[in-house]
């Protein structure tokens, strides 16, 4: 340790420069990964506009429908999610990976795609495009746009559970699950999520 | 103070730059001694013995799976079970067709990723607020740090 007090000078600007390089890095990081984010998200409204312009000179669902049947792989636009009360209009992309909840939310593969028979599953980053879920209520209308044709969905059940819970249940209806991690606003891994629950209506 | 601060801004490098080590393991496998050409001979007999072996087994199995394939084609679909028996009838093993992305995409994403019955909702947490907060107080505190040098400075002028 410095003993002399220009020694100790010396040490603290070192340090302090030290310091400001290693915020730099991280704020460097965070402000690269959410840039990243933001194109990614571009690059699948895109794509999204690009299938919708495809199944429109296909002459409708049913082809884009038979092609899709083949393979989605993981990032691919499937669906679109509007909920206007909450001025929320996201591109949903195939898988929950790390990658592709960059684009957008994600549709858990092997659940259903909104409005098929069955529970469609869509989780994203609480940060990102679920920002604004915490302040959806019971009632709240859903939109969703995919091969399965357009859907309004209505919110039938809001609920916070553990991380540890299990939430993901088969269903014979068509039901949409939007998840994403609890507390909204929370450092670190959330303890909790946020289940929304929503009924096609119509 | 200043031995504060050390602490401080060492507590600090800890926390931010902590890094896994990751361990490398090294050895050195020597080379098998060369056989004798006899040994080598009877190897090679067996080598070839046990792929007959394998191309005969892997015929029967072509049969099988032929067969089996066959049998399931003509078995009539039951997915669809009628609604008026007034007994729930189990639902279809996948209901959309699953086995096009379970089958085509990589195996990359951990199981939890996918859906099952009594699934977890996924991790959606980023290290995005982590990382901003992070960088930010590290900041701070660099900038205190080089403020205090200077100010120690001009009152030892004075």
């Amino acid at each position: 340790m410095p003993r002399t007090p220009n020694a100790a000078r010396a040490w603290q600007r070192g340090a302090g420069t030290l310091l400001i390089a290693l915020g730099a890095a991280l704020l460097l990081a965070a402000g690269t990964s959410a840039a990243r984010a933001m194109l990614a998200r571009d690059l699948a409204r895109a794509r999204w506009a690009e299938i919708e312009a495809e199944r429109a000179a296909a002459g409708g669902r049913l082809a884009a429908k038979k092609a899709a049947r083949e393979g989605i792989a993981r990032g691919t636009p499937v669906a679109r999610l509007l909920v206007s009360r909450l001025d929320l209009d996201e591109v949903i992309v195939e898988g929950v990976g790390d990658v592709e909840l960059y684009a957008g939310p994600g549709h858990m593969i092997g659940s259903a795609l909104p409005g098929e028979r069955g529970n469609s599953v869509v989780s994203a980053h609480r940060d990102r495009h679920f920002r604004s879920l915490g302040e959806v209520v019971v009632g709240d209308t859903i939109r969703t746009e995919s091969d399965a044709g357009d859907v309004v969905w209505t919110v039938m059940r809001v609920r916070v559970v553990s991380a540890n819970t299990p939430v993901l249940r088969s269903s014979r209806t068509p039901l949409l699950t939007l998840t994403t991690c609890w507390p909204i606003r929370y450092f670190g891994s959330a303890p909790d999520r946020l289940i929304v629950e929503a009924v096609p209506i119509g | 103070m200043t031995k504060t601060i050390s602490f401080a801004v060492l507590a600090a490098l800890l926390t931010v730059g902590a890094v896994r080590a990751d361990a490398q393991i090294t050895t050195v496998i020597a080379p098998p001694k060369p056989a004798p050409a006899k040994q080598l001979e009877v190897a090679r007999r067996q080598e070839a013995a046990r792929d007959s072996v394998a191309r005969v087994t892997l015929t029967d199995m072509k049969e099988w799976v032929d067969s089996a394939a066959a049998s399931l084609a003509l078995r009539p679909d039951t997915a669809g079970a009628p609604a008026d028996t007034g007994v729930a009838a189990p639902a279809p093993p996948t209901e959309r067709s699953d086995a096009r992305t379970t089958r085509d995409a990589p195996r990359q994403e951990a199981p939890a990723g996918e859906f099952r019955e009594g699934g977890r909702a996924p991790d959606t947490a980023t290290m995005l607020p982590t990382l901003a907060l992070a960088g930010g107080v590290v900041m701070v505190l660099g900038f205190a740090l080089r403020r205090r040098a200077a100010r120690s400075a001009v009152r030892a002028r004075h």
